[in-house]
């Protein structure tokens, strides 16, 4: 039975497949979508928070879809081999991506890449998550507020990485409060905690899921989120701003296609994950990573990486701090 | 002995016939891919990371553990049978292993992996019980200063692995410090050596460099052989390594076990580097180390021993600080949140039923792996028997699927397959692969950690000085350096003040 569904489905996406070009053709393919299993490319390696809910909104967004959702992962170059790959492909609906809005809105302020992923290149499906950054030091640390911390005169601090939210945000405080620190690149957010733990570097802004557990436990004491306002996970702990430092950077995560991808087949996507997005599983897993959902629609996304990459820019220029020369 | 009750509370939660049913399923699964070179511990759970959304949480770590641990037995089958180490912890089992196997002792090489992987995985699970917390800080204190060290003392040892000229060895090592440094520069994100090509970006995997070196160029090296009125087919020899072998083995793998346990503990590169420095101290307790890298039944009792010894307590730092060690503890980590579960300190007081279950699991896991194992050596070997028209092929094949399995990458299977070039080269001239691929995999760990100490000490070297592991270290590798020609010269003075 199932084999059979699968057949006449392989044979009518042959036939959608066959009739070339034209908008006719496209709006009838996007009248049958979908016919067969949707691909959703994770830009990084498996285990990871942004795998965790894509794997999560999978499960979720079969059943308002109607078809199996396969979840591959495609690491490397901060997500653009993925999104290459799958911008790349065919606008059909059958292949989407989740994407970081770092690659797009910290990436080229920090790094030099003559061929990025550009904007232009994807249709914008559905914002997803949206993650804050926390900053931490040891919990015997000598820094007890973040005033402490910028007041200091020669701090090291531990990043995630060149071109990510948690260098960004350092780079822009330590910039304001006119600090002398220097930047400790590791590679990702657990060999960062961990070296906050070793008190191996003063401090470090990392994702609230990477330093959660650490706080809870005395481990790390938390001087400051970066966020717009107090974050529910660590009502305690101020943000940035109050300590006087305007200093606002997240992750976010957001789904796209191929540019090009046919209205009908957009909308249908959408539709999907907003049911997906709803259900009490896929809330569960945010909840217990501490991520917050982001519900914007695709063209918001394109508008919020567009101000966001803007007020970055503008930030550090008005600090007069070249990005690219801070790592 | 209030301690005791949660420990024994355990062996209640592993003894549930759901547990041990994953446990069983874990192990075997583990053993499996860890026989198929390129199908990684960390490529498979991945894969069935999620399946473990429908299974109870405590059962669902254990059979990911289980695959773990169990790919750490598997390993060693390829590496001795074929010369294809599939993991970074297994490259130094290829070079005394399939020696063996050539000379017809396959069975009792992988017999005594067997036996060594057993009780270094016991004894570690042994410690992981009774001494995890107190031994858990040990990985906070490794920071990058502490990693350049110790990255540079695996490269003084790779010098003492070849068999051949220590020259050359040092020739490959640089080789493959130069391959490290392809990709995106780990602290600044400029592009090195990619030529434009973006599946450069993250570096070439270990993986591709192991697998293309050794069993590419090993494949190729053999095919030449088929042109020559063939070889009488090895004698596979006995399953059961005999009493003078195990004899010999006992100091190997009473070392094993405690290098293994200890470095183990070392986030990033324990696994690796114990196998590696396991097989060094062989090679200098020895009384002959002229039969290192001529099949020394040693050379694969203590690194498999110690690379089993590792694998489990690279639990330590996941379990008690919340800290995974390696890639696969990484998706360990993702699986647990799956669960609604966040490893950190407090996961011991937490659930210690998860905790518990899963440590105690690992007794009843190496018990099941030795049982299967032994009797399964006696197969496994047979493959030595296969004609090489048949087994070449074959061979590259599952070779192949096994690289596109890391990243999906089809480019990833040319780069193997170029490597594979390299190393038949290699091999025509004279060179071994050996001291290259350690060296790649230490030299991504050596400029990253030296970079990263020169950051923190504001660009002063002397900064290395004061860290007192850091220090420490280093005055090992310069008595290392210095002891041999210091003996020399002062046993040439004595001989001068005697005439």
């Amino acid at each position: 039975m199932r084999i059979g569904v699968l057949l006449a489905a392989v044979a009518l996406a042959a036939s959608a497949c066959s009739v070339q070009g034209g908008s006719a053709d496209k709006s009838a393919a996007a009248a049958g979508y979908p016919n067969k299993p949707v691909e959703f490319t994770v830009p990084t390696d498996p285990g990871g928070s942004t795998d965790l809910l894509t794997r999560a909104l999978a499960k979720s967004i079969e059943q308002p879809l109607g078809v199996k959702a396969v979840v591959v992962n495609k690491p490397g170059a901060n997500g653009k081999i993925a999104g290459k790959d799958v911008f790349g492909s065919k606008p059909d609906g059958y292949r989407v991506a989740v994407m970081p809005q770092s690659l797009f809105a910290i990436g080229p302020l920090m790094l030099n890449d003559a061929d990025p992923v550009k904007l232009t290149d994807m249709t914008f499906i559905k914002g997803l998550a949206v993650e804050d950054y926390v900053l931490v030091v040891p919990a015997d640390s000598k820094y007890r507020t973040l005033k402490d911390l910028a007041g200091a005169s020669d701090v090291k601090y531990g990043t995630t990485g060149p071109g990510t939210g948690s260098q960004l945000s350092q780079t822009l405080l330590f910039g304001l409060a006119k600090t002398k620190a220097a930047p400790v690149p590791f590679d990702g957010g657990a060999p960062t905690v961990t070296a906050v733990l070793g008190g191996k570097v003063d401090a470090a802004s990392v994702q609230i899921a990477e330093a959660y557990k650490q706080v809870q436990a005395g481990k790390l004491r938390a001087l400051a989120v970066f966020a717009d306002k107090r974050i529910e996970a660590m009502p305690d702990v101020p943000t940035a701003k109050e300590s006087g430092y305007d200093v606002v950077v997240d992750q976010r995560r957001f789904i796209a296609g191929p540019a090009g991808l046919p209205a009908e087949v957009r909308d249908k996507l959408a539709a999907a994950v907003d049911k997906a997005v709803a259900s009490p599983e896929y809330n569960e897993v945010l909840k217990a990573n501490y991520i917050g959902r982001w519900d914007a629609d695709g063209d918001a996304v394109g508008t919020q990486l567009n101000e966001s990459l803007k007020r970055f820019e503008k930030l550090a220029q008005d600090l007069g701090i070249d990005l690219k020369a801070q790592q | 002995m209030d301690f005791l009750s949660p420990v024994i509370a355990g062996f209640g939660v592993v003894f549930q016939p759901e547990n041990l049913f994953y446990c069983l399923l874990g192990v075997t699964l583990g053993m499996l891919v860890g026989v198929l070179p390129g199908l990684g511990p960390a490529a498979t759970i991945a894969v069935l990371l999620p399946i473990t959304y429908n299974i109870e949480p405590t059962a669902a770590i254990i059979m990911l553990a289980g695959i773990f641990y169990g790919a750490q037995y598997g390993g060693t089958i390829t590496s001795v049978l074929l010369r294809l180490p599939g993991e970074a912890s297994s490259v130094v089992t290829a070079i005394d292993g399939h020696e063996l196997a050539r000379q017809g002792r396959a069975g009792s090489a992988l017999g005594i992996a067997a036996i060594g992987s057993f009780i270094g995985g016991t004894v570690a699970v042994i410690g992981l019980t009774f001494v995890a917390p107190l031994v858990a800080g040990f990985a906070l204190d490794f920071g990058p200063s502490e990693y350049t060290a110790l990255a540079l003392l695996g490269i003084l040892l790779i010098t003492t692995l070849g068999t051949g000229s220590p020259l050359k060895s040092i020739l490959m090592a640089t080789v493959g410090l130069l391959l490290a440094t392809v990709g995106q520069d780990p602290l600044e994100g400029a592009s090195r050596l990619t030529f434009g090509v973006d599946q450069l970006l993250d570096g070439i995997d270990f993986v591709i460099v192991a697998m293309g070196l050794f069993g590419v160029g090993e494949i190729l090296y053999n095919l030449e052989s088929l042109r020559r009125p063939a070889a009488p087919a090895a004698a596979v020899g006995s399953v059961y390594p005999s009493r003078a072998e195990l004899g010999q083995s006992k100091g190997a793998i009473t070392r094993g076990s405690v290098l293994g346990f200890l470095l183990g503990i070392l986030p990033g590169g324990g696994a690796t580097m114990s196998s590696m420095v396991a097989y060094a101290v062989e090679k200098r307790a020895s009384k002959e180390p002229d039969r290192f890298g001529k099949g020394a039944i040693e050379g694969v009792a203590g690194p498999e021993t110690a690379n089993n010894a590792a694998a489990t307590s690279s639990f330590i730092p996941l379990l008690t600080l919340g800290i995974p060690a390696n890639a696969t503890m990484a998706i360990m980590f993702g699986a647990l949140l799956i669960q609604g579960i966040a490893p950190g300190p407090m996961l011991v007081e937490e659930k210690p039923d998860l905790f518990w279950g899963v440590v105690n699991s690992m007794y009843v896991g190496n018990l099941l792996l030795l049982a299967m194992s032994m009797p399964l050596i006696g197969v496994f070997v047979r493959i030595l028997r296969v004609r090489a028209a048949i087994l070449a092929p074959l061979t590259i094949l599952v070779t192949m699927i096994g690289v596109y399995t890391v990243r999906m990458s089809v480019f990833d299977m040319f780069l193997m397959v170029g490597l594979g070039v390299l190393g038949y080269l290699m091999k025509k001239v004279g060179f071994e692969p050996g001291p290259l691929v350690l060296a790649f995999v230490l030299g991504g760990l050596l400029e990253s950690s030296f970079r990263r100490s020169m950051r923190i000490f504001g660009g002063d070297l002397t900064g290395f000085l004061t860290q007192p592991i850091t220090a420490t270290l280093l005055g090992v590798i310069v008595l290392i350096v210095l002891a041999p020609p210091a003996l020399r010269l002062s046993r040439r003075n004595r001989q001068k003040v005697k005439a």
